[in-house]
């Protein structure tokens, strides 16, 4: 196997399966788990988690197709997901979008050729009401306006 | 055992029955397409929707299990309109391709449209969400996956039974398709039963594809020969030729299924090779000879006072098998013995493969013959045996090629009675063809001592005759009383042999049943 958790992952799994009766149980926080060590789900890193969970490849596959925050492709350092939904439509969440593109010369879906941004666009993150706003990894930025957003950008490129 | 009403009639049933066998024990089809008896039950077509008093809403028959004093309606003006609404589902990004499609005719879309549906699509073809089509996903078989309705039964077929589980759904909501893993083909031994219960035309099987639309063909009950499990069939064919086996349920022998070798094991008998006349032997080359004039030369070189021997394959039918029995040992005081062969390395396995390649090895031992055609090669090398008698035999599955070549020289004569070309016609003397096991009524006995039936599915081939009717003309010949029938030879031996006691060919139509008395091994 090309592919393998770290250590400190394999205690981590190993607590998983503590959780649930089955290890088939634990698949998803086990494909969550190797999404944060791999960086995103490769066949290789489907097929391992197969065998970590004793369960199909097919299985293992078809259950991280159905969700979009598993990666199937590598994805930039920092990923950058614009809620586009009603609420945030209604207040220019367009013009966010737009410039995140301008800015970082890439489309939705797709990856700065650096690597270090990619975009998406959601659904309703649960922020209605301060819109328009954006979800950079684990953190929310809010009330966004084209500047603010470009600063954000900004300082994440720097860093 | 509950009672229940189903459109009106009563029914008791089993504990433990649902509403789609209930309602079938009374000849009422509830339509279905996810649910398959031989598979755990997974309701998510919800195509069998039926109306249950005193249920606020309709319940899938499928799930449903039959209770005392239930009363269900399978045809109400509510049932019908949920149906046509599930049948429109269905078909929202069904590509329509039924012209192109090998499914047609057998299709349980196309089926349900025509009872059920019948409406105008409200999605225009050019909305429709495409997948893939025509996608080669192994040995057996051809996924096109715009034409799944997504029930599932090829997974659970691939988790429960085989428990390779090759196929997944990939995706989610309109984009949801069957698919493999990548770098993974669906290839396990039994991979061509997932066409057999795909009811649209999403999964296809490579070897029958596109030969033939389905109908044209006809359907005879039967078993198949490729090994001693001796799984139920039918066989599909039309105007003499075999197009494909369906594995025919059979709860005490193979269920559902069928493995891809037995399934495949259709074409050994049919096409180039098979022997198309009688002919005998003059000088280098062979010249055709009539049949009466055939059986009268067959009948002389087994006249006067001969050592004569035969060997007979497991290939045979139980009423082959008998009567050359009968004819070369009881009637003309010969050595008999039977022929059993396998490849070495056959496949073999747990569930339905047997490593025994012949239908009726349990036919040849249950009839009293020996199977050692070994000792007879023998006897005929040390000089004992004038005549020997080949039925169905490959000689170079008993010895040499330089053995065979002494036993030219060292026999008076060798007559062969086979399905096929092969080497034992090189020291034949005069040549038979016989009809295949598909082509006449007979026997087999599987490996648990089941004795089932074979349908002569179509006319033998050529010039070739039903081996019983060739035996029992000889026999006739030589002053034993003849038989006008399969079933009338099978009178005999169950006169003859304990085991068979009570049995007749049409009693055994359909499942076919155990012998009698003490069972051998495993039965």
């Amino acid at each position: 196997m090309a592919v393998e958790f770290s250590k400190e992952s394999k205690a981590h799994f190993e607590e998983i399966l503590t959780r649930y009766p089955k290890k088939r149980a634990a698949i998803m926080p086990t494909l969550w788990l190797a999404q944060k060590d791999f960086g995103y789900l490769s066949h290789e890193v489907l097929a391992y988690v197969a065998e970590l969970i004793e369960e199909s490849p097919a299985f293992v596959a078809s259950v991280a197709s159905f969700y979009t925050m598993y990666y199937k492709k590598p994805m930039g350092r920092h990923h950058v997901q614009v809620c586009t939904n009603l609420s945030c439509a209604l207040v220019g969440s367009d013009n966010i979008v737009n410039c995140i593109k301008e800015k970082l010369g890439i489309g939705l879906g797709e990856t700065t050729p650096d690597g270090k941004f990619s975009l998406d666009e959601v659904e309703c993150l649960a922020s209605c009401g301060t819109g328009p706003m954006m979800q950079i990894d684990d953190d929310y930025w809010e009330g966004l306006t084209t500047e603010k957003t470009l600063e954000i950008l900004e300082k994440l490129a720097a860093g | 055992m509950p009672k229940l009403e189903i459109d009106g009639q009563e029914v008791e049933v089993a504990n433990g029955t649902n509403l789609v066998q209930a309602a079938e024990q009374l000849g009422t089809e509830v339509p279905h397409y996810c649910y398959h008896p031989g598979l755990p039950v997974a309701g998510n077509c919800r195509m069998c929707l039926v109306e249950i008093e005193k249920m606020p809403k309709l319940q899938i028959a499928c799930n449903t299990r039959a209770n005392e004093g239930m009363v269900v309606h399978t045809k109400s003006d509510r049932v019908l309109r949920a149906r046509e609404s599930v049948l429109e589902f269905l078909l929202v990004n069904h590509p329509i391709d039924c012209p192109i499609c090998d499914q047609a005719g057998e299709c349980k879309l196309q089926d349900y449209y025509m009872d059920h549906d019948r409406q105008e699509s409200r999605i225009p073809l050019e909305s429709k969400v495409s997948k893939g089509k025509a996608i080669d996903i192994g040995p057996m078989i051809m996924l096109d996956q715009e034409r799944c309705i997504l029930c599932t039964r090829c997974t659970r077929f691939l988790d429960e039974v085989t428990g390779t589980s090759e196929l997944g759904i990939f995706e989610r909501g309109n984009h949801c398709q069957i698919d493999l893993f990548p770098g993974v083909m669906l290839d396990n031994p039994y991979s061509g039963n997932v066409a057999d219960i795909c009811p649209v035309g999403a999964l296809t099987n490579k070897d029958f594809r596109f030969r033939t639309r389905v109908w044209y063909l006809e359907s005879t009950p039967s078993v198949c020969p490729g090994c001693a499990t001796g799984c139920n069939i039918d066989i599909h064919h039309r105007s003499g030729e075999v197009f494909r086996y369906r594995p025919r349920h059979n709860p005490d022998v193979n269920s559902y299924w069928m493995c891809d070798e037995g399934r495949l094991s259709y074409k050994r008998y049919q096409g180039e090779g098979r022997l198309l006349q009688p002919v005998q032997r003059a000088g280098e080359d062979w010249q055709p000879i009539a049949w009466d004039a055939a059986v009268g030369r067959f009948v002389d070189v087994l006249k006067g006072d001969k050592r004569i021997a035969g060997v007979i394959s497991a290939q045979s039918s139980n009423e082959e098998i008998f009567l050359f029995d009968q004819l070369v040992r009881e009637q003309l005081s010969g050595q008999v013995a039977g022929h059993s062969w396998s490849p070495e390395g056959a496949s073999s396995d747990e569930l339905l493969i047997d490593g025994d390649k012949n239908p009726n090895t349990a036919g040849l031992t249950e009839l009293g013959l020996t199977l050692d055609a070994r000792k007879i090669i023998d006897s005929a090398l040390a000089g004992e045996i004038d005549t020997l008698v080949l039925y169905g035999t490959d000689l170079t599955q008993v010895c040499t090629v330089e053995e065979i070549a002494e036993l030219g020289d060292k026999l008076d004569a060798a007559i062969v009675l086979d399905l096929r070309y092969g080497p034992s016609l090189e020291i034949a003397d005069l040549v038979l063809p016989i009809a295949s096991y598909a082509e006449i009524e007979g026997s087999f006995i599987n490996r648990q001592r089941r004795c089932q039936v074979l349908g002569r599915s179509m006319e033998p081939t050529g010039h070739s005759w039903p081996g019983w009717q060739l035996l029992t003309k000889v026999a006739g010949s030589l002053g034993a009383p003849s038989h006008d029938s399969a079933s009338a030879v099978f009178e005999r031996i169950a006169d003859k042999h304990a085991a068979f006691r009570g049995l007749t060919l049409a009693g055994l139509a359909g499942l076919g049943a155990p012998l009698g008395g003490a069972t051998s091994g495993d039965g």
